[in-house]
């Protein structure tokens, strides 16, 4: 039989099963891109108002830092459906996995390290600060994780990180209160990885000694057949008895010697923390006008949406209708650069939204038809409204007094769909 | 050829026994060593393939992150899912060429495995640092299961006293791993450690941090007790678990073997 013939199956067979280890490990979910279209079109607009949303500076170095804010309004229109942000949900960064580390976050001016709960209906400014610690080129958004129901996503800005001047290397250095300074970025690894050697030393040690058996498998198999099941026992021989003893010893010694080593090392430690923190939520600044929605239609072959609401100003100025935000899109009335749009800034239709109305005067009731059209309702999948099992819409309705002042609410109710 | 290609000649002597005289042929020994290659080569590779599948469904993100890895659920989940997996493949290998390694072998493979993973699935590719995912060890519980094993040469005692060590040794081991990331350290006003810092600081889109299941209570914890009463805790499920996929492991052997004897 020829010795290279013989061999050379148990090689391919041996290579591809290790290929087939590699590529069956799983990969770490957070690598996975975001799907901002992908959710129903009703989840993007009755969740979370995302709106005033701005990353800056959207071009760094590696170790510089970036600034998201914004301000957020859970929908009183959230789906019966969907587990509600009044049980826990958590302020996140949506980026293509750790490429920034996440420096501080709050949400109405309480740090946001713990998970925490919204209240529908109220106003949250939050606040993320990230810094750059991989060069590429990257969209990044503000995230809110709602327990059960999954992620909801704000708007994204591309941002661009560049090596560090200096070319050294980032570093992520925090002092502990046991007063260490230690770099998270290594921290304590140099004793994981002395450790796990001392082990794989250990255990391929332990398999070394049975596996260089001049008898293995089929005449172990003989061996323990013809003794049968009373004597098959004597296989484990005297020496296999001393040198398990011997491997239970050492492995024993290594675990308390393992032990008090880190006791002695870190006398100092506490358990992983948890727990939720609260956050009150501001009242909307709806300011004087009263809105009453009266019904809406889509229209799939215009892609608009029409909206015909009662509108009461019960203030002393009049007011003007300003934009219409709804699934991260901004509907603006009238040109879009006077609508305080961020260089840059995506999702934004300017001259789309149409009033029947421009100006409801101090005590004026008027009825109104707002029209808010694009090519956005296709190109963000919004027509996909028609195919929600619960057929209704919300958006926040931004408008703004004669002194400039800006007021916004939350309006929505049903939505019939138009198909011609 | 076909003499020695064929394992268990049926010729036994007048007392019952095999022949066994095809064992000192020279060139059947050379042979069979390279079915022992072959054989180590595939059950590796499936212990591998198996115990990285198994392992990411059961323990999963419990041992990815090093803020998952708690006082009370990850001494139990990690020994719980080992344990399982390692009772299916004892029975049979025990029982057939009385080799006691498959504890061994499945906890290095998986410190292998994971090693690699961690390095490129969660570091070159993801951008994670080692210091937040590293692999835990298990390997130490393996040799000790098994050196049980061949000091007792029994699987009765041994399914008692082996899990029971795996299950109360687990947080020793791997606590010079963990130590420096049970330091705390005040962030923003809040006390927490530095593998709670990592895992707000290395952003995980989808993995926020309520998600992590850990250091749930209740009233009957004591004090400052939790790491060894969940000691005891894990060792009784590590035996529990042990047992009942040691039972599933004899019962579909006996069943192959049955099944193959009616068939040959
Ligand atoms: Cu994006």
């Amino acid at each position: 039989m020829n010795t290279a013939k013989s061999r050379s199956p148990a090689r391919y067979l041996g290579n591809a099963l290790v290929l087939g280890v590699l590529v069956l490990l799983a990969l770490p979910m957070e690598a996975v891109a975001h799907g901002e279209r992908a959710q129903l079109a009703s989840m993007r607009m009755r969740t979370l108002h995302w709106f005033d949303i701005e990353v800056s500076p959207v071009r760094v170095n590696v170790g510089d830092t970036i600034v998201i804010t914004g301000k957020f309004i859970p929908s009183e229109f959230w789906p019966e459906q969907l587990p509600s942000v009044t049980d826990t949900a958590f302020l996140n960064v949506g980026a293509p996995g750790p490429k920034f580390i996440r420096v501080h976050s709050e949400v109405n001016g309480v740090p946001m390290i713990r998970s925490t709960a919204f209240e529908p209906g109220k106003l949250y400014e939050f606040k993320s600060v990230v810094r750059a610690r991989v060069p590429g080129r990257y969209h990044i958004h503000p995230l809110l994780n709602v327990k059960d129901a999954g992620t909801l996503v704000g708007k994204g800005s591309w941002v661009e990180v560049e090596p560090s001047p200096t070319g050294e290397p980032f570093t992520n250095e925090i002092t502990t209160l046991t007063g260490e300074t230690v770099d998270l970025e290594n921290v304590g690894l140099k004793s994981v990885i002395g450790w796990h050697l001392v082990w794989i030393l250990v255990g391929v040690a332990f398999l070394a000694y049975w596996l260089a058996k001049p008898e293995l498998f089929i005449p172990r198999y003989m061996r323990v057949r013809n003794l049968g099941p009373e004597q098959a026992n004597t296989m484990i021989t005297r020496r296999d008895f001393l040198a398990g003893g011997i491997f239970f010893t050492i492995s024993m010694v290594l675990i308390l010697a393992g032990y008090l080593w880190a006791e002695h090392k870190y006398p100092v430690t506490i358990p992983l923390q948890t727990g939720k923190v609260g956050v009150p939520g501001r009242p909307v600044p709806s300011g004087p006008l009263v809105v009453e929605v009266e019904n809406a239609n889509y229209e799939l072959a215009g892609r608009s949406l029409t909206m015909r609401m009662k509108l009461a100003n019960e203030g002393d100025s009049p007011i003007e209708i300003r934009e219409f935000v709804t699934a991260n899109i901004r509907f603006i009335n009238g040109p879009a650069a006077a609508a305080g749009v961020v260089e840059n800034e995506e999702l934004v239709a300017g001259d789309s939204l149409h009033s029947s109305v421009s100006t409801i005067a101090p005590g004026q009731h008027v009825d109104v038809v707002l029209r808010a059209e694009d090519s956005l309702w296709e190109t963000q999948r919004m027509t996909g409204l028609i195919h929600d099992p619960d057929s209704r819409f919300a958006g926040l309705l931004v408008y703004r007094d004669a002194e400039g002042k800006r007021y916004y609410q939350e309006v929505g109710g049903s939505i019939l769909p138009k198909f011609f | 050829m076909a003499n020695i290609a064929l394992p268990a000649p049926r010729i036994t002597d007048a007392s019952g026994h095999y022949d066994l005289s095809i064992l000192d042929n020279p060139r059947a020994r050379s042979y069979y060593r390279r079915f022992d290659g072959i054989l180590i080569i595939v059950l590796f590779s499936f212990l591998a393939l198996g115990i990285s599948i198994h392992y990411a469904l059961t323990a999963g993100d419990w041992d990815y992150w090093i803020d998952w890895r708690d006082r009370r659920w990850w001494p139990l989940v990690t020994p719980l899912s080992l344990m399982m997996f390692i009772g299916g493949f004892v029975y049979p290998i025990w029982k057939a060429f009385r080799l006691p390694v498959i504890a061994t072998a499945v906890t290095t493979l998986l410190c292998l495995v994971s090693w690699v993973s961690r390095y490129f699935n969660f570091g070159q590719f993801t951008d994670f640092p080692l210091s937040f995912t590293f692999p835990s060890t298990y390997i130490g519980l393996g040799v000790i299961f098994d050196s049980v094993l061949i000091m007792t040469r029994s699987l009765l005692i041994s399914a008692i006293v082996g899990p029971f060590l795996f299950g109360a040794l687990i947080w020793p081991l791997n606590w010079p791993l963990f130590a420096a990331s049970k330091v705390p350290v005040e962030y923003s006003g809040t006390l927490v450690s530095v593998a709670d810092l990592m895992g707000y600081q290395y952003i995980r889109t989808t993995t926020p941090e309520y998600l992590r299941i850990i250091e749930e209570s209740t009233l009957r914890t004591f004090g400052g007790s939790v790491t060894p009463l969940t000691a005891v805790f894990s060792a009784f499920v590590a035996v529990i678990g042990y047992s009942l996929f040691l039972l599933l492991g004899a019962a579909l052997y006996n069943f192959a073997g049955r099944y193959a004897r009616r068939i040959i």
